[in-house]
């Protein structure tokens, strides 16, 4: 074996070496902030009070509400707003 | 000036790059051609492979000053943040901002595959040396076993410049080829029942740890090897604008437009190198046939060791999950859960195969950093960016 090679294999071990130094201390690193700092589950949402569906567009806040989608959705599909009736919104 | 017509029309055809055009330039622009190819009908690495291709028709187009090399042109411009080691660092900023370590810190124990895959990066340096490359040469080119394209250009830039455009086309050429590459060996270095292995379900981790663990990883790695800083502490820096969640806006930038566009110039600054004098050598094909070695000894080491780690742990480590050590984001994941699914349909690696996928990313830089500190310039060098400056200032 040339004595670059060998150099190139003690460069190698050294190297290795180095590698599984570094990210072993990452390993225990990464134990020890896990032990000290647990996951804590969020606490669970509110529970979502359920609305009854809404009458057809009569009030003025229903009436912006049905220009926004009509808007969104001609805008989405390249269409005139010509083409799109909505007749209902259905609160979910 | 005798304007005849046979003197203008000798003279327009002159100033035509047809008077210029050498057997070199044919046959790169072909090569250019493949890239270009490989990129749009075969899929291969397009976002990559695509400007490369055409940086390298554009540079071989003679008298159009496209070379990384001509003073003054586009491409050498685009070029400095390749020769001052600018753009690599922001491409890893993005990689950060994009990466999730969740599976990571979930399972810290899968840090050791991606230092296991390392193996391929040191199997070729010594293949290098052999074939008679230098030391600097051989771990530029055996960094292609990282499979991290913006590494092996930062280190390929600080150790064996001239090498450049063989290791990137190389690296790139060879992640783009992982979902071919790896699943014969992973499937000869496994047994049938070892790939079936079901893995638990991932913890939970706590925002908070996310958010401590880029930090504790700067300083740790990049205290033990500061020439990787640039590269490590970029990924670092991406990886909190992520994980912090008080700079969306930050992250939205680093994770999209940022590396979008850094991956244009670096990509057209790369394929700006290849011409004929630096890439028709018989050095590229040594490179080609080195990382394709590279690769094929990093998918062995991490699946090999993911087998010590499945025997150690009384079978609940899938080994597979091992060769996406290599890293190669998220495409060796991916391979892992679809050699696995093949296996058992029902069997789901992905998750379990992304904490030694991005523990790759961290081992590659690592293993980088260690040649910066064996081979870079030894001790505070001053940076090339500045160098003209300082020399000037230093002039009596």
């Amino acid at each position: 074996m040339s004595a670059d090679t060998l150099a190139a294999v003690y460069v190698s071990v050294i190297s290795m070496s180095i590698i599984f130094l570094v990210l072993s201390i990452l390993i225990v690193t990464i134990k020890v902030l896990d032990k000290f700092i647990p996951y804590k589950a969020p606490p669970p949402p509110p529970a979502k009070k359920t609305r009854p569906a809404a009458a057809p567009a009569q009030d003025h806040e229903t009436e912006e509400h049905v220009a926004a989608i009509a808007t969104a959705l001609t805008t989405a599909l390249g269409r005139s707003p010509a083409e799109i009736n909505i007749v209902r919104i259905d609160r979910i | 000036m005798d304007l005849n017509l046979i003197s203008i029309i000798s003279h327009v055809l002159a100033t035509t790059a047809f008077s210029q055009l050498t057997l070199g330039h044919v046959v790169m622009i072909l090569v250019a051609f493949v890239l270009i190819y490989l990129a749009i009908w075969k899929k291969f690495e397009p976002l990559l492979l695509l400007p490369i291709g055409f940086g390298c028709l554009l540079a071989n187009i003679p008298m159009s000053l496209m070379t990384s090399t001509d003073e003054g042109g586009l491409l050498a411009f685009f070029y400095q943040g390749v020769k001052h080691e600018v753009l690599p660092p922001i491409i890893f900023l993005g990689v950060g901002a994009l990466t999730d370590f969740g599976p990571l810190l979930a399972n810290p124990m899968t840090l050791l595959l991606g230092a296991a895959a390392q193996i391929g990066v040191y199997t070729t340096l010594i293949g290098a040396v052999m074939i008679g490359f230098n030391m600097q040469e051989a771990s530029a080119i055996g960094i292609i076993g990282g499979a991290d394209g913006p590494t092996s250009i930062f280190i390929a830039t600080k150790l064996a410049p001239h090498l450049l455009a063989p290791i990137a086309v190389a690296a790139y050429s060879y992640m783009s080829l992982v979902p071919l590459i790896q699943p014969p060996i992973m499937r000869f270095l496994t047994t049938e029942e070892e790939r079936k292995i079901k893995m638990a379900q991932l913890k939970p981790i706590s925002q908070t740890v996310k958010i401590v663990f880029p930090v504790i990883v700067t300083v740790v790695c990049c205290l033990m090897l500061p020439g990787v800083t640039p590269l490590l502490g970029m990924l670092m820096l991406g990886n909190l604008f992520r994980e912090s969640g008080v700079t969306a806006r930050l992250h939205e930038t680093a994770e999209t437009h940022l590396i979008n566009i850094v991956t244009i110039l670096l990509a057209l600054a790369v394929g700006s190198s290849m011409t004929a004098e630096s890439f028709l050598r018989l050095e590229t094909i040594k490179i080609i046939v080195l990382g394709l070695l590279a690769f094929t000894f990093a998918t062995a080491g991490g699946v090999l060791f993911g087998r010590l780690m499945c025997k150690l742990s009384g079978g609940k480590v899938n080994p597979l999950i091992g060769s996406a050590g290599v890293s190669a984001v998220p495409m060796a994941a991916r391979v892992s859960q679809k050699v696995g699914a093949e296996e058992e349909p029902s069997n789901f690696l992905l998750m379990h195969a992304m904490g030694p996928n991005v523990a790759g990313v961290i081992g590659s830089a690592v293993a980088a950093g260690v040649f910066i500190s064996l081979f870079g310039s030894p001790g505070p060098e001053t940076h090339a960016a500045i160098e003209p400056i300082v020399q000037a200032i230093s002039q009596p």
